[in-house]
């Protein structure tokens, strides 16, 4: 099950008391408080890290910098969709991102409701499809709602991108960004 | 001269010379000094001035113009040169033109005296690999004003003037009707020139200077290579400009003019309420820097495959495909065709030609049918019919083992009794796997039918000047332009819903019944195929059916497409043989 890692002002004052409780409790309490606060805090990095490396991946998807300088992904090939993707955009009508780190802190998977834009080009087996390619055009544009998982790994400190996918459909190809 | 001066080929069948370099610049060498003609007195607008022209990302143009149109210029703080030159002035406009001495360039000026707005054309040959095509650069800029602040605003590509249509005529007498029915190309018939037969169609400019007055410009691209560019009034409906090439018989052209003309009517426009942009067809694909005067130029003819008879029959004979299943070769042109009808099957006619052999038809099902010229043998073959509107039905078939592998398309109004049939054909003079194609009017003969003895389908005008929008399939519409009684262009959207892309042929239109029309158009020297379709304006859908030949064989397929209007121009006055 995937875990609502939005935060919220509950989830801060739930931290706050988990702060405050060393002042009334025993020492090796405090070091076990201290303990679960260092891996809380472990976790909050590593969300926020896992974080940032989707939005760069998305940010090199939808500018089209498939050939950006910054390894984003475990293996040097990159995990690549069909070029037919286009783009990639936050549903805001769909379920909040999802992000849930292994107990080991060394992978982690993000669920992300999302809005695809797919580019599907005509045949040219005619004049007129000839022609719109001819001026740049020739494609059919559509947009579907999906959620993409995607799986991280981190090694040597760093998070990088193992696997991803629309389980739903949108099958990964083996070109792409 | 007598009679209508039809030429002997028409543009798109001129084997035009391939110019050297030196020939031009010899033929170049005595206008540069001379300046264009003109068949009217040129202005003196510019006589006795000096002014300097600022363009962005352009040249600086410094500018002395004396007496007897010469001029002296200065490109980019360089040395002066002299050169002729030919200037008209409309409205607020002047505009002059001249070329640069020892070269193979020139410009064409145009400037707002109102807002000392500037446009540049600069124009040269030899820059593609054919020599005689002009190319062109647009600089947009201003006339320096001593002690003023140089203006932020500019002439700027539009959309503006997408749709509309003009009859022009020269003071050199030429007549032409110009229709700029996208934003990137442009359609134009030579009435005076070439008789009228057919339209042709150009990479084009359209610019914007204010509300009423724009500048035009279409190369002849695939042809001659000439150049013209006006600044047209829309109101007044006059026009100066210039004209730059060589002709078919390698004679320079090289004038300014002055026109007057008719508005001949608006097409619809298909972008977004607000979008006036221009120039909707980049110069290249995204990323890429463009080369100077890059623009995107259909080239048909060299892209077409060209086959020779035996080349022909060889492909024939080893693919010919009719009817292809839906994710076949052209399927995307049939994608809305709609559904099939079986009417025909089980049934036995005779299409009574009054030009040609009779053709005897058993149909054996709602896909395959037996046919023979009559008293022949019967043959096998496949087809598939539509029923455009009740009692009329369209269907198609390849006749295998005819020499010249010819494909029927065929209406059949077994109301009427009447029938009409495009006769496609290979083997043609230019390329042999280019279809031709013979009408073919008659009767049909059928039990329980009486047909007429002298009622016929007929040719007709009543679709010259209209312009209808096809949509084929998702990501695939058009707009066809009825332009000539003989010929229509064809235009391509972009994304945006603007015209891109513009090319036309050899047609003509059949009256069916009245809001039914048959008709065909021929891909010459572009790939050769043979559209028909009935266009049915009560439903705004067209039936038919292409047949084609290419190195992948010969094949025939459904046609289909939801249909809009999008305006009409009122020529057909053009078009009639007078007293």
């Amino acid at each position: 099950m995937t875990k609502d890692t939005t935060f919220t002002r509950r989830s801060f004052l739930k931290g706050g008391a988990v702060l405050a409780a060393p002042l009334a409790v025993a020492v090796p309490a405090a070091f076990m408080v201290n303990d679960e606060w260092k891996a809380r805090l472990a976790r909050l990095e590593d969300e926020v890290a896992v974080r940032e490396l989707h939005h760069a991946w998305m940010r090199r998807i939808n500018t089209e910098a498939g050939d950006a300088a910054t390894p984003l992904f475990a293996d040097p090939e990159g995990t690549c969709f069909n070029q037919a993707l286009r783009s990639i955009a936050p549903d805001h009508a769909g379920q909040p991102d999802s992000i849930e780190i292994a107990g080991d802190g060394k992978s982690a998977a993000g669920w992300f409701h999302c809005t695809v834009e797919i580019e599907t080009a005509i045949a040219q087996d005619c004049t007129l499809a000839r022609m719109a390619h001819a001026q740049g055009g020739g494609f059919v544009r559509r947009t579907e709602r999906r959620v993409l998982k995607v799986e991280y790994l981190k090694a040597s400190g760093v998070w990088a991108i193992a696997k991803a996918e629309f389980p739903n459909g949108f099958e990964p190809a083996t070109s792409g960004f | 001269m007598m009679g209508t001066p039809y030429p002997k080929e028409q543009m798109h069948r001129i084997a035009y010379t391939k110019l050297s370099e030196r020939q031009i610049a010899d033929k170049l060498s005595t206008v540069a000094v001379s300046g264009p003609t003109s068949a009217s007195p040129l202005s003196d607008v510019f006589a006795g001035k000096s002014i300097r022209i600022v363009t962005d990302k352009g040249p600086a143009l410094a500018y002395t113009f004396g007496r007897a149109n010469r001029l002296s210029v200065v490109e980019n703080g360089g040395g002066a040169l002299e050169a002729g030159y030919g200037a008209l002035a409309l409205s607020s406009v002047a505009f002059f033109s001249h070329m640069i001495p020892g070269t193979e360039r020139g410009y064409a000026v145009v400037l707002d005296q109102d807002t000392n707005l500037a446009t540049v054309f600069e124009l040269w040959f030899s820059g593609y690999q054919d020599n005689r095509e002009v190319q062109r650069e647009i600089y947009y800029g201003y006339v320096e004003q001593a002690g003023q602040q140089a203006p932020t605003a500019r002439h700027v590509t539009t959309n503006r003037v997408e749709g509309k249509g003009f009859y022009w005529k020269q003071d050199n007498g030429a007549e032409t009707l110009e229709f700029y029915p996208t934003a990137a190309y442009s359609h134009f018939v030579e009435l005076s020139r070439l008789g009228g037969e057919l339209g042709f169609c150009g990479p084009s400019d359209y610019i914007k200077i204010n509300d009423d007055l724009f500048i035009y410009t279409r190369t002849e691209c695939e042809f001659s290579g000439t150049f013209t560019t006006y600044v047209m009034d829309l109101n007044r409906v006059e026009q100066i400009g210039l004209r730059l090439g060589f002709d078919a018989n390698d004679r320079l052209e090289y004038y300014v003019f002055r026109g007057k003309g008719e508005w001949l009517g608006q097409l619809a426009q298909f972008e977004k309420f607000g979008d006036e942009s221009g120039a909707p067809v980049p110069a290249t694909a995204a990323g890429q820097t463009p080369a100077k005067g890059a623009r995107r130029v259909y080239r048909p003819l060299r892209t077409m495959p060209k086959l020779s008879k035996t080349e022909v029959d060889a492909v024939v004979a080893k693919k010919t495909t009719a009817f292809a299943a839906a994710t076949g070769p052209g399927a995307l042109m049939g994608g809305n065709r709609g559904p099939n009808t079986d009417w025909l099957a089980g049934k036995t006619f005779t299409l009574r030609y009054d030009n040609a052999p009779a053709m005897e038809y058993r149909f054996d099902d709602a896909e395959t049918l037996n046919w023979r010229k009559e008293g022949d043998t019967w043959t096998k073959a496949r087809y598939q019919a539509w029923e455009s509107m009740p009692g009329v039905i369209l269907f198609g078939h390849l006749l295998e083992g005819t020499p010249n592998h010819d494909g029927h398309s065929i209406v059949v109004d077994v109301h009427q009794g009447l029938v009409s049939c495009f006769n496609g054909y290979l083997n043609t003079p230019y390329f042999a796997n280019e279809a031709g194609v013979k009408t073919l009017f008659g009767v049909i003969e059928m039990e329980g039918l009486t047909p007429p003895k002298y009622r016929r389908h007929y040719f007709t005008q009543e679709m010259v000047g209209r312009a209808v929008s096809q949509n084929y399939a998702p990501g695939l519409t058009s707009m066809h332009l009825y332009s000539t009684p003989h010929s229509l262009s064809w235009i391509i959207f972009t994304d945006s819903g603007a015209g891109g892309l513009e090319w036309s042929g050899p047609a003509a239109y059949v009256k069916i019944r009245d809001g039914l029309y048959f008709m065909y158009w021929l891909e010459e020297a572009c790939n050769g195929t043979l559209g028909t379709i009935l266009v049915n304006l009560h439903t705004m859908r067209d039936v038919g059916v292409g047949y084609h030949c290419g190195a992948e064989g010969l094949s025939m397929s459904a046609v289909g497409a939801h249909e809009r209007l999008a305006g009409r121009f009122d020529i057909t006055r053009f078009y009639q043989v007078k007293a």
